[in-house]
């Protein structure tokens, strides 16, 4: 060869660009979405490489969409939940600054296709249910809430092993903005939470169920320690 | 992007659409849906398909519109980005070797855009096609490949025949140099 040598990128740098370029399989792509969520410096790197890439979208000629998709998708809107004081204040503190981390998403559509309603337990009506979104709108989690039984049910569709080094810990913020720990929930799992005393009346529609990332055992401090990886709002199915 | 947010006039969209503006929303549809849904057509080469993504990039919109920030990047590439990511996911349900099949009706051009027909300002799309130039012709083919398809390494590797480690680092070191030579 007669070019310059050129320094490999450093591997870090190596597998955000790999990342933003998009040719990591399923599993891969689930711990890239993670290390986005806990790691700012990865997340960055994720971001510069997307930028870099951007002008070749220039190259995509548009394609008409189907006529008819706009009232579907206007049928389809949830609830926009871009306000609430609790949710803002997690974004600030955990999320700050992510940008557009946000265009990402993890390897998990397969199971994110899965309805919420097969996890629900047979009492339609009383339901409220949360996806619960990385930055990017990547559905991670799923819950529902049974008030009658005062159980919540989630389902991690977090492609299981991937992270081992870590726990996902489960938390409630209800209208005051405080975060309870409701537990920890493995990748891949689904688990019924009964609700610790005090919370069932906190747990109303509006109120968010978040996921941080925590070392093992979780966070031994009053409230989360590490990012938060997906957040999402409870409403009435 | 760097200073695109002045006249780009989708970027006023994006607090309404926050606030929970339907109507704002819709506009960005009809100003956007044409190009996302070439993107997602681009990766899945399947209509149907394509719109069940369009339709979930859309509600990531709306929910996420308060996370865009004007001045990283203009609101198509953003939502471009979000729509390419989508698709990706949509492929990668298929399994890890899966790639669509080309449609050939589509005439995808893979080429650099015309100055007409870029996105960001003229200067990045010129650099970034200058430099993907400057690599070896098939280093740039396997980058122009898996952006424009969305494949896997594995993907790659077995249509173009070689070891998923060769093509590993076929990938690695072109963007190590498309690096070089953007900051040059």
């Amino acid at each position: 060869m007669s070019e310059p040598l050129i320094p490999d990128l450093p591997e870090d740098e190596a597998f955000a660009a790999e990342h933003a370029l998009g040719v990591l399989n399923a599993g891969e792509r689930a711990v890239a979405e993670l290390r986005m969520a806990r790691d700012p410096a990865f997340a960055a790197h994720v971001e510069a490489w997307r930028h870099r890439l951007a002008p070749m979208l220039a190259a995509i000629a548009p394609v008409e969409a189907p006529a008819g998709l706009w009232p579907r998708i206007e049928r389809g809107l949830p609830a926009n939940d871009n306000d609430g004081r609790g949710v803002k204040f997690w974004r600030g503190w955990a999320m700050g600054g992510m940008g557009l981390a946000a265009a990402s998403m993890a390897a998990v559509v397969v199971l994110a296709t899965r309805p919420p309603e097969m996890i629900a337990p047979p009492t339609p009506g009383q339901l409220l249910n949360a996806r619960l979104d990385t930055s990017g709108g990547q559905h991670l989690f799923v819950a529902a809430y049974d008030p009658v039984r005062e159980k919540l049910i989630v389902t991690s569709l977090v492609a299981p092993g991937t992270d081992p080094v870590h726990v996902h810990e489960l938390w409630l913020i209800p209208a005051d903005g405080k975060p309870r720990s409701l537990g920890l929930i493995a990748p891949g799992t689904s688990k019924t939470l009964p609700m610790p005393q005090g919370l069932p009346a906190l747990t109303t529609e509006g109120a968010s169920i978040a996921v941080s990332v925590e070392p093992p055992g979780g966070s031994k401090q009053d409230g989360p320690s590490g990012p938060v990886a997906a957040i999402g709002k409870l409403a009435k199915i | 992007m760097p200073a695109t947010s002045a006249i780009d006039p989708l970027t006023e969209l994006m607090p309404r659409i926050a606030a929970g503006d339907r109507a704002a929303l819709r506009q960005l549809y009809q100003a956007t849906s044409a190009k996302l849904f070439g993107v997602c057509l681009r990766i899945l080469s399947n209509r149907d398909e394509s719109e069940d993504v369009l339709q979930e990039v859309y509600i990531t919109i709306w929910r996420r519109a308060d996370r865009f920030e004007a001045g990283r990047a203009s609101v198509m590439t953003w939502i471009s980005t979000i729509a390419r990511n989508r698709a990706i996911d949509r492929l990668r349900a298929r399994g890890p070797l899966a790639y669509a099949e080309q449609v050939e009706e589509l005439e995808i051009d893979d080429g650099m855009p015309r100055a007409d027909a870029l996105l960001e300002a003229a200067q990045d799309g010129e650099a970034l096609g200058k430099c993907l130039s400057e690599l070896d012709e098939r280093t740039e083919k396997v980058i122009r490949t898996a952006f424009f398809e969305g494949v896997t390494y594995e993907a790659l590797a077995a249509r173009m025949e070689a070891p998923l480690g060769t093509v590993k680092s076929w990938i690695r070191r072109g963007l190590a140099k498309l690096k070089g030579c953007l900051e040059s």
